[in-house]
């Protein structure tokens, strides 16, 4: 309908103008929301690592790979993305304690989150992508990448599995492995 | 109308569209330097000053609490590395002298066109991938993988020289992949080549070893590969005697692999020339 006066021009204007208002408003609550109830916020642990050598560096080495609890009792979970798989494939995590998970990536960007936590962050190569999560929910949890990373993206998905914490058994070695389901 | 009435009308209008794009930048600005930052911060016990000032970037964001610390010895499955240096020798070789190579040392085995003097005991090199042949010959060498004939065969050769002869294994009858797909005996295996298997987190064969896929650089081309080196390596990855892949790629992947569906496999990247 072809506008006719200029009040009619003034209407729709202010029509439209409420509309575009109305949709940044509902954008920025959602993101206060989701940083204060959801605690989800960017990262800001800035950390390089060269990816044509993360296999040859001692931290991501395939053996020390997985949840480690250190001699002050913190728990760290390493995780490599790789196309088109985590390794581990399965990590345990303690419920109810603060993890930290760093993740790297040796080929391309890789997205993961863990479903039904704060957990989100892209993996990019060349910075290793650092998340501070406490787990309230016990059981497995689904990991996908969720950054499209080629061919096989669709069936890279890995487990978080959170026990109760006096499940939670890391051998002497502060090393604690998933047991096959 | 005249120009004067539009302005008069447009004032307003003007007045009030500035006043909502600065009210939406103060509010943003609110909310990203104020109200996250500070309930953020007192949620991880930093004090509001502080948590504005890294909001803003005036003070350093990390580590807001001590890094994790790793005391691992770094045990590398492999130590080839893809520098910028190492891939460019690849790509321009010294073809005279990865000539000479194959044919003096390896062509007893390989064969002088790359193809396998005995089926059942030595692999093809023809139409491989130069960056899949220097790969395993370097990992012979540094003892990444493990092998009583290759391992003394490499020894004495240097990473250019590797590098030349894998170019040269890979220039000859390139583009096999460009042939005809023979389609697989069975359809289970047709898409676990193909479309991989979620629930079983497999991915397709051919999301790495299709050599267009954009895949791991250093990925074997499967094609016309004898079938029992083939179906032998998957079972050494399996088993884990063979353990040279990084990041386990091919081993997580030969574990969810049944033997049958192995032997599968193999015929069928066999058949495929
Ligand atoms: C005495 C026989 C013999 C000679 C000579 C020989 N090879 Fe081999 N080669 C083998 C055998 C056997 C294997 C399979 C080893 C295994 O299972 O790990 C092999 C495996 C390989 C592989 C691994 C293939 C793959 O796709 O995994 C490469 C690459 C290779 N040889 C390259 C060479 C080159 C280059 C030369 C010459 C410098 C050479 N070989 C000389 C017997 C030989
Ligand atoms: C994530 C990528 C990826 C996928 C998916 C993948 N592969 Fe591999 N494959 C590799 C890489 C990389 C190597 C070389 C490993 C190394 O560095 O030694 C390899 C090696 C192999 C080898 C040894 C070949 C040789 O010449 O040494 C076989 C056999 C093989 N793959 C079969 C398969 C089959 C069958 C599938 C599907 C079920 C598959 N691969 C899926 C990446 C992949
Ligand atoms: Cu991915």
């Amino acid at each position: 309908m072809a506008a006719r006066t200029e009040h009619e021009v003034l209407a729709t204007e202010l029509r439209w103008t409420i509309a575009v208002v109305a949709s940044v408003a509902l954008i920025s609550l959602a993101i206060l929301w989701a940083g204060l109830v959801h605690f989800i916020n960017p990262p800001s642990n800035l950390e390089t690592i060269d990816p044509t050598k993360v296999h040859l560096s001692p931290e991501f080495t395939e053996a020390n790979l997985g949840t480690r609890v250190d001699e002050g009792g913190r728990v760290t979970t390493r995780i490599v993305t790789a196309q088109f798989a985590f390794i581990p494939p399965c990590v345990v995590v303690p419920a109810d304690e603060p993890v930290t998970l760093r993740l790297v990536s040796p080929d391309v960007i890789h997205g993961v989150l863990v479903t039904g936590t704060n957990v989100n962050t892209m993996v990019v190569p060349g910075y290793v992508s650092q998340v501070h999560t406490v787990f309230q929910k016990t059981g497995d949890l689904l990991m996908p990448c969720h950054e499209y990373c080629g061919i096989g993206h669709s069936q890279m998905w890995s487990t978080v599995r959170v026990v109760p914490k006096a499940e939670f058994k890391p051998g002497p070695d502060g090393r604690a492995l998933c047991e096959k389901p | 109308m005249s120009e004067d009435v539009f302005r008069e009308i447009d004032r307003p209008w003007r007045l009030w569209a500035s006043a909502i794009v600065v009210g939406v930048l103060a509010f943003g600005c609110l909310s990203g330097f104020v109200i996250l930052p500070v309930i953020q911060g007192y949620q991880a016990g930093i004090d509001p000053y502080t948590a504005i000032c890294r909001s803003l970037g005036i003070l350093p964001g990390s580590p807001a609490a001590r890094q994790p610390v790793s005391t691992a010895p770094a045990a590398p499955v492999s130590q080839v590395s893809w520098g910028p240096s190492l891939i460019a020798r690849l790509n321009k070789p010294d073809a005279a002298r990865g000539q000479e190579i194959a044919a003096s040392v390896c062509a007893a085995c390989h064969g002088e066109k790359g193809l396998t003097a005995d089926p059942a005991q030595f692999p093809n090199m023809a139409g491989q991938s130069a960056f899949a042949i220097y790969k395993q010959l370097h990992d012979y060498k540094s003892g990444a993988r493990a092998n009583e004939i290759m391992q003394p065969v490499v020894a004495d050769l240097t990473d250019e020289q590797m590098a030349d002869v894998a170019a040269h294994f890979a220039a000859l009858q390139q583009a096999r992949w460009e042939q005809t797909w023979v389609r697989a005996a069975s359809p289970q295996v047709e898409t676990i080549v193909r479309t991989g298997d979620s629930a079983r987190g497999l991915p397709a064969c051919e999301s790495c070893h299709n050599p267009r896929s954009g895949g791991p650089i250093e990925t074997p081309v499967l094609f016309a590969q004898t079938k029992e080196y083939l179906a032998l390596q998957m079972q050494a990855f399996k088993s884990g005697s063979r353990k040279n892949d990084l990041y386990r790629r091919m081993r997580s992947i030969s574990e969810k692999l049944t033997d049958s569906e192995i032997d599968q496999l193999a015929q069928y990247y066999f058949e495929q020339r």
